[in-house]
């Protein structure tokens, strides 16, 4: 894992004293709320509905136990007892004081964490693939390049006021974990027959009231050239970006505006006069980066099947466990390991991706214990332990279990993605977090989870989207009519590589009436479905109709639901 | 502290002192000579220096009215003795002015860049185009809505003047510079410390 040089901890460092002053300045009233608003964003410091909320980076979601240990201890002295994990693998505190965050941004720097542009209209946190450097698909270990952009990123002079907020996520694997094509840019590394390093190029894509799929209008760039071209993106954006309306300002309105092919024409422009400069990356910058990224001490072990795993399990323990490793445990690059995801998602939890201070100290013993001390965050608001030894797995999952971590329903219909809505975010229609309780709940059989297989479902108090709305196989949205609390169905999503925005069913639903409307959905799938078919897989066979007719069967307000449409549009 | 650059419908307000940070020296505090003017009001012409007040002798025009008016005998004069600089709005597409602005780099002292409010990032770039693309050598003033915490990125961008809006602080302003002793990314004033300190 990366590790900061002096010039990366001077930085941090500097940047505690940075904001401890304006902190000082805002809190003596020489500087106003207006003017201290776009500086503390700029720091992941939000006003939420009860408190201030302060959002961590975790650059492309891959940390360590100490730092986990910081990250535990800041729930406990400064807030209330959990974090909680976002779906761009940060960490969000929802408790904290405005005069005690310069100390918690003071305290994330001895174990080199920061809270620098985790919001704003700047570059956010990069996101990448939660089993980077592991996952068996891998053609190119992203983290170098992630590191190497990380840096480049933060506190760019030129950036540091875009239109909107600015979000990149680069791949390197076969399997798209990363939603590419929803963010402003997605980088695709690949190598060509020399070896070469070189990047695709996606642009304008993103989420929020106007989802838009990015597109290519870049291939094959020589990764040394990534400051450059990106220079040029982005200035090409901050000259010509919508600022007259919040919601036009994204990139992906000038990107639709101006057509993929001119905006690349545009950017092509900008770059041919920067191209050749000192702002590319030199091999002298890789190496010191890329040797942080090298494998583990893996030892030399004989590859297990599923089978002699499960064998290592006591008799009564082997039908559980073995559905943990079908579901939670995937295959690894090295023989005789595997990498485990621990479950945010329990049944009936408070909120998807939150982990209390015990859960996050156990946690940290855990990968230090299991997978060399490192850790990830995935997007769906769950943690990996990407190096475990597949011999050791029965014992982490019997560790996991006390933790309340091993809920076997990754990629099941319960492993909800949910943003914090309307019990915590200012900006929510609706709350989520109680939509995705009870549908834990309804759906708490694991048999028939099991057997209804891979299913997303994704769920935003507001159509900024948070909480991937669009991109769920089924999608929930929560919206505002005449002060009511209403939920708008989307069906047809999809994460990956064959990602797709999801389409409105119809007229919106009251709160109380979700679990129905989501199990006569699924019903309409298991009845309808054929072989070994796949949720997402049925519906684009047979259409929205069954499914939209099913969800209104017995809708017994329906008559009361109005068509709430314009949300989605513009 | 009175001001000299006073607000009014025609100029753009300022601190009543420069925030000079050429690139190798201290930043330091100079009294403003520059009115800025808004061509809001074109009454005729430039507005009156001779009867404003003594040490506002020069003024900022606004590009677009430079892009008028720059052939007229009496402005090609005023330009002629060093009285004449202009600034770009922050929706101006400089890079559709290249030789008029290669001209201008004959007879302008000071060039300024526009920011309408403080969170409007536009005049960064372009700060950033008129040092890499166009290499301008002489000043570039940062005017308008321009805030303590904007300093540090305006003076890598390329910015060397900072005509502060007139309720900030200087002696804040003045310690801005030096918040960060390195860089993860180049800039005009120099190249990336993550970069410099590998080829060392
Ligand atoms: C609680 C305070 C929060 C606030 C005030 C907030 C604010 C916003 C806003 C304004 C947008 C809309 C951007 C647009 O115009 O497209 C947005 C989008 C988004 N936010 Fe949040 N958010 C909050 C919490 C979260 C959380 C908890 C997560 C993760 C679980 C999150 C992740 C995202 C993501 C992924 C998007 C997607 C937009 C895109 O891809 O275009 N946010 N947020
Ligand atoms: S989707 Fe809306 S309600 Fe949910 S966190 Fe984002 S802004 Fe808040």
């Amino acid at each position: 894992m990366y590790k900061y040089d002096h010039i990366d901890q001077t930085l941090v460092d500097q940047r505690v004293a940075q904001f401890r002053d304006q902190v000082a300045r805002r809190l003596d009233g020489t500087l106003a709320e207006e003017e201290f608003r776009p500086l503390r964003l700029q720091n992941g410091l939000y006003h939420q509905r009860h408190a201030y909320m302060l959002r961590v980076a975790i650059p492309y979601g891959l940390f360590n136990s100490k730092q986990l240990r910081t990250m535990a201890l800041i729930s406990e002295k400064y807030d209330r007892g959990y974090g909680h994990f976002t779906t761009r693998q940060n960490i969000q505190y929802n408790w904290v004081t405005l005069e005690d965050t310069p100390d918690i941004l003071a305290e994330l720097a001895t174990v080199e964490m920061h809270a620098i542009q985790t919001s704003g209209n700047c570059i956010r946190n990069i996101t990448s693939d939660a089993f980077a450097g592991v996952a068996g698909d891998e053609y190119v270990d992203p983290r170098p390049i992630c590191e190497l952009l990380r840096q480049w990123s933060t506190l760019h002079p030129e950036f540091a006021h875009l239109p909107r907020k600015f979000k990149f996520a680069i791949n390197g694997a076969k399997e798209d974990r990363t939603i590419l094509l929803c963010h402003d840019v997605g980088i695709e590394l690949k190598k060509n027959a020399q070896g070469e390093l070189l990047a695709d190029i996606y642009a304008g894509g993103g989420m929020g009231r106007t989802p838009i799929l990015g597109s290519l209008i870049k291939t094959g760039l020589p990764w040394q050239l990534l400051p450059s071209y990106l220079t040029a993106l982005l200035r090409v954006y901050n000259r010509f970006g919508r600022r007259d309306n919040l919601y036009k300002a994204r990139i992906k309105i000038l990107v639709k505006a101006l057509s993929p092919e001119e905006f690349a024409r545009q950017v092509e422009g900008e770059w041919l006069h920067i191209k050749e400069g000192d702002d590319n990356f030199t091999q002298a910058e890789w190496d010191r980066v890329a040797k942080h990224f090298t494998k583990p001490a893996y030892k030399d072990l004989p590859a297990l099947t599923t089978d002699q795993v499960i064998a290592g399990a006591s008799q009564a323990d082997q039908a559980a466990f073995a559905r943990w490793l079908g579901r939670n445990v995937k295959p690894h690059q090295v023989p005789g390991y595997a990498s485990v995801i621990l479950s945010l998602k329990p049944h009936g939890s408070v909120a998807p991706g939150d982990a209390t201070t015990a859960q996050m100290y156990a946690i940290a013993d855990l990968s230090d214990q299991y997978s060399f001390g490192e850790l990830r965050a995935t997007h769906e608001q769950n943690l990996v332990l990407a190096d475990v030894e597949q011999a050791k797995l029965y014992e982490l999952w019997q560790e996991a279990k006390k933790q309340k971590v091993a809920l076997p329903n990754v990629g099941l219909l319960t492993d909800i993605i949910a943003c914090p809505g309307g019990d915590f975010c200012s900006l929510a229609n609706a709350k989520s977090l109680p939509i995705a309780k009870a549908i834990q709940e309804r759906f708490d059989d694991l048999d028939y989870l099991f057997d209804l297989g891979d299913i997303s479902l994704n769920i935003s108090g507001c159509i900024n989207s948070c909480g991937h709305h669009h991109v769920g196989n089924i999608g929930v949205l929560g919206v505002d009519k005449d002060g009511e609390e209403w939920y708008q169905i989307t069906l047809g999503g999809e994460q990956g590589n064959d990602a797709a925005i999801g389409k409105v069913i119809g007229p919106s639903f009251y709160a109380d009436e979700i679990p129905d409307v989501i199990t006569n959905i699924i019903n309409t799938y298991v009845q309808d479905r054929k072989d070994d078919e796949s949720f997402i897989q049925a519906y684009r066979r047979l259409g929205v109709t069954p499914f939209k007719e099913a969800a209104y069967k017995n809708a017994k307000k329906k008559e009361k639901a109005a068509q709430v449409s314009g949300e989605d549009a513009s | 502290m009175s001001q000299t650059n006073t607000p009014s419908s025609n100029t753009i307000a300022a601190h009543d002192q420069v925030l000079h940070f050429p690139k190798g020296s201290k930043p330091s505090l100079a009294p403003n000579v520059w009115l800025i003017w808004s061509g809001s009001q074109d009454e005729g012409g430039l507005p009156d220096l001779e009867h404003g007040p003594a040490n506002i002798t020069k003024v900022l025009v606004p590009f677009s009215w430079w892009v008028q008016h720059h052939n007229e005998s009496d402005i090609a004069a005023k330009a002629k003795e060093g009285k004449i600089g202009v600034w770009f709005a922050a929706d101006e597409d400089i890079l559709k002015h290249e030789q008029l602005i290669e001209v201008g780099k004959t007879v302008w002292p000071v060039v300024a860049a526009h920011f309408p409010i403080f969170r409007d990032g536009r005049s960064f770039s372009t700060a950033a185009l008129l040092r890499d693309r166009f290499q301008w050598q002489g000043e570039i003033r940062a005017i308008g809505d321009v805030l303590i915490d904007q300093l540090l990125q305006g003076a890598r961008v390329g910015f060397d003047s900072f005509a502060l809006r007139p309720d900030q602080n200087t002696d804040v302003a003045l310690k801005q510079f030096d918040l960060f002793s390195v860089t993860t990314q180049n800039s005009w004033r120099g190249l990336r410390t993550t970069r410099a300190s590998l080829s060392a």
